[in-house]
């Protein structure tokens, strides 16, 4: 266990004067008003007049970003199966930070879908009509299942701030079932994300086209949710000031290299076993973006992270999670989403609106707000509950 | 720890858990019936034939389309799908048997798959394939995702972009006249009989008996007989058919292999759910010796 003394006082919510903690805040906070403005916007006036969408290109980057972020809010599932399922109890520092990211990253993936929707009054039906077969049928309710999850994960970080000690005490013995239906739903559709774009064989490029890509999907979540738990870890010790344990970030480190490899082995596996090394090194637009996916964003973090010398260096603990989030997942959900969808009318283009942006950007700094809000109120490190009510 | 008075609260309520999610998903799979893209496809559903060489491009299709739809009439003909049409003439510069350019005239509308990507992959169920053989649409449940143009391989669902609250509009072969015992809005409009009407396999059978008859006029292939396996609407056709912009396809369906993810969603769901409460239990006392000693090597 952590080798620091409990502490009752916790940081009180204010913000300081002037430092960089709060100028970002304050760029966070302008970003959501303005963002916020442009989403009701959409609302009012539809997504012709609001967006760069056509019937050629009818998803852009809110759905980009959707697909991402739900990659990326992988770590609450993560983090929480390392923990309360695998019981390498020396994550437990790192855990806090990331289910909190994971509701929030949820909340944000629900308020760009509704964004997206062409009618988001509707947003509701697919609980009353059911389509089994249908991939989205499937990610919307394990996303609503999922976020019910995660806010029922959080709760104690709330009830043990307000002292409320009955639904603390039922929290941590429900804690393995909780844990544990929050694992399934989150394989089913971080791997159903996959199998989406298996309904488009005739769209998606022959390097991403693969019966693989459920599985693909699903490995990549894991390896994102390992990367986001490194940086949420070092960004909630910065703002609750807070020393660093460095065995949180080797441990999760090695871990990330691990699953960046499997992942490598995959991709490669698939692209020779289906014969499509020729597209791969056709140097052709599609061929360098998958060149992007796999070379800094797969190979070169799991040097970073897996080189015990490299993996010890705090430069890495940034640099090699971020290169992950950008180019393995980040990339690897626009290339499907858009770059390489392929066999479309030549003059078909998309470029983003700025109202695309502006609301896009909007949710996303609500979201890391409310997350930075999170860190300063809850009981996020050292919880007293946790040791009294075991686990 | 202090994890010994709760543990077997814990195994209880786990156990409850689990048993409610396994009736969830029990209620999952037996309570709803398979989509009909899966469904076999009746042998008497109907369909059309199109026969490229018949068609001078008078648009009396695309006009009779758009009455029949109530879709708002313009000056121009319509020169591609869209919320507003439904079916359009195609003109293309394709290279004639004697090898001289020559411009051919390609009726579109829903190809009406046998197994379509729409119906498989829309969230609600809005877009269903009928027994009769159109693929219909209910505009009462779609949420307007636009998962079905993704769907569809040859670009068929339009979405109405200049409406706030904007939906999908496609083809439905005329369901409606259909069941009223009439042809399609299109065939009936056609004064050429390039545009032919009936139960797919006669037509099916037609076709191969002109291809037959005249072996010089035509391809020798039907379009439509197994692009993305199988399709409602067929077509005939003197030039090759990718220069008719008729997209080159495989046999396979469109959803073959994601409705083969999905069934497998409960036996997903059961094989996570067993092996992480399996782990919970192997590693929960090594898990806590573990945490004793933290990994010393990487600890500098």
């Amino acid at each position: 266990m952590t080798s620091q003394t409990p502490t009752l006082r916790q940081t009180p919510f204010a913000l300081p004067t002037f430092n960089r903690e709060s100028v970002i805040v304050s760029l966070l906070a302008i970003l959501t008003l303005v963002g916020g403005i442009a989403g009701v916007g959409r609302l009012f006036l539809g997504l012709g007049s609001t967006t760069a969408l056509s019937d050629v290109y009818s998803w852009g980057i809110w759905i980009g970003f959707d697909f991402l972020l739900i990659a990326l809010s992988g770590v609450g599932f993560t983090m929480a199966a390392v923990v309360h399922v695998l019981h390498l109890e020396q994550f437990k520092p790192a855990l806090r930070p990331a289910i909190l990211f994971g509701l929030l990253g949820y909340v944000a993936v629900l308020l760009l879908l509704v964004l997206d929707l062409g009618r988001p009054d509707r947003f509701y039906h697919f609980i009353l009509f059911w389509n089994v077969h249908s991939p989205l049928f499937e990610i919307s309710w394990c996303v609503l299942l999922y976020t019910t999850v995660l806010a029922i994960e959080v709760s104690p970080y709330l009830s043990e701030r307000l002292g409320w000690r009955k639904p603390l005490a039922w929290f941590f013995r429900l804690i393995t079932p909780v844990t544990i239906v929050g694992v399934t739903l989150s394989s089913l559709h971080q791997s159903t994300l996959g199998t989406l774009y298996l309904n488009m064989p005739h769209r998606l490029h022959a390097l991403w086209y693969t019966p693989l890509l459920p599985l693909l999907f699903f490995v990549s979540s894991v390896l994102a949710g390992l990367s986001v738990a490194m940086l949420v870890y070092q960004v909630a010790v910065r703002i609750r000031r807070k020393p660093l344990e460095t065995s949180v970030l080797t441990g999760l480190g090695k871990g990330v290299a691990g699953v960046a490899l499997f992942y490598l082995l995959l991709k490669l596996a698939d692209i020779l076993i289906a014969g499509k090394v020729a597209a791969l090194f056709a140097f052709d637009r599609p061929s360098w973006l998958m060149w992007a996916e796999l070379l800094p964003g797969v190979l070169l973090p799991a040097l970073l992270l897996g080189l015990p010398s490299l993996r010890r260096k705090p430069l890495m603990w940034w640099v090699a999670p971020l290169l992950v989030v950008v180019f393995a997942i980040g990339l690897n959900r626009f290339n499907a989403t858009l770059f390489a969808q392929v066999n479309l009318p030549g003059d078909a283009l998309y470029t983003p609106h700025l109202l695309e942006w502006l609301s896009t950007f909007g949710i996303l700094s609500a979201a890391a707000l409310a997350w930075y809000v999170g860190m300063r109120l809850l009981v996020i490190f050292d919880s007293r509950a946790e040791k009294e009510f075991g686990h | 720890m202090t994890t010994q008075p709760t543990q077997t609260v814990t195994r209880r309520n786990f156990l409850k858990g689990s048993g409610v999610a396994a009736l969830a998903l029990w209620g999952l799979t037996a309570t709803t019936p398979a989509a009909a893209s899966s469904g076999a496809v009746d042998d008497d559903a109907f369909g059309m034939l199109i026969d490229i060489t018949r068609c001078h491009g008078c648009n009396s299709c695309a006009l009779a389309c758009k009455k029949a739809n109530d879709l708002p009439l313009s000056q121009d003909p319509p020169t591609c799908l869209d919320c507003k049409s439904y079916s359009y003439i195609n003109e293309c510069e394709a290279a004639a048997p004697d090898s001289a350019e020559q411009t051919r005239y390609v009726k579109r509308q829903c190809m009406h798959c046998l197994h379509p990507g729409c119906v498989s992959a829309c969230t609600v169920g809005a877009l269903r394939k009928t027994a009769e053989g159109p693929v219909v649409y209910d505009s009462d449940k779609c949420i307007g995702c636009r998962y079905c143009q993704y769907a569809c391989p040859f670009g068929v669902p339009a979405y109405e972009w200049n409406n706030p609250l904007g939906l999908i509009h496609k083809c439905e072969m005329c369901f409606e006249r259909l069941q009223a015992g009439e042809q399609p809005a299109c065939v009936e409009a056609c004064p050429t009989g390039a545009i032919q009407f009936g139960r797919r396999k006669d037509l099916l059978m037609q076709a191969h008996a002109r291809i037959n008859f005249d072996p010089d006029r035509y391809v020798h292939k039907v379009y439509g007989e197994y692009e993305a396996g199988g399709t409602s609407v067929l077509y005939l056709s003197d030039v090759p058919f990718a220069d008719l912009g008729l997209p080159t396809l495989s046999d396979q369906s469109v959803p073959h292999y994601a409705e083969g993810m999905m069934t497998k969603t409960p036996v997903v769901a059961l094989t996570v759910a067993a092996a992480a409460t399996g782990l919970h239990f192997a590693r929960k006392d090594k898990g806590h010796e573990a945490a004793d000693h933290v990994d010393q090597e990487d600890a500098s």
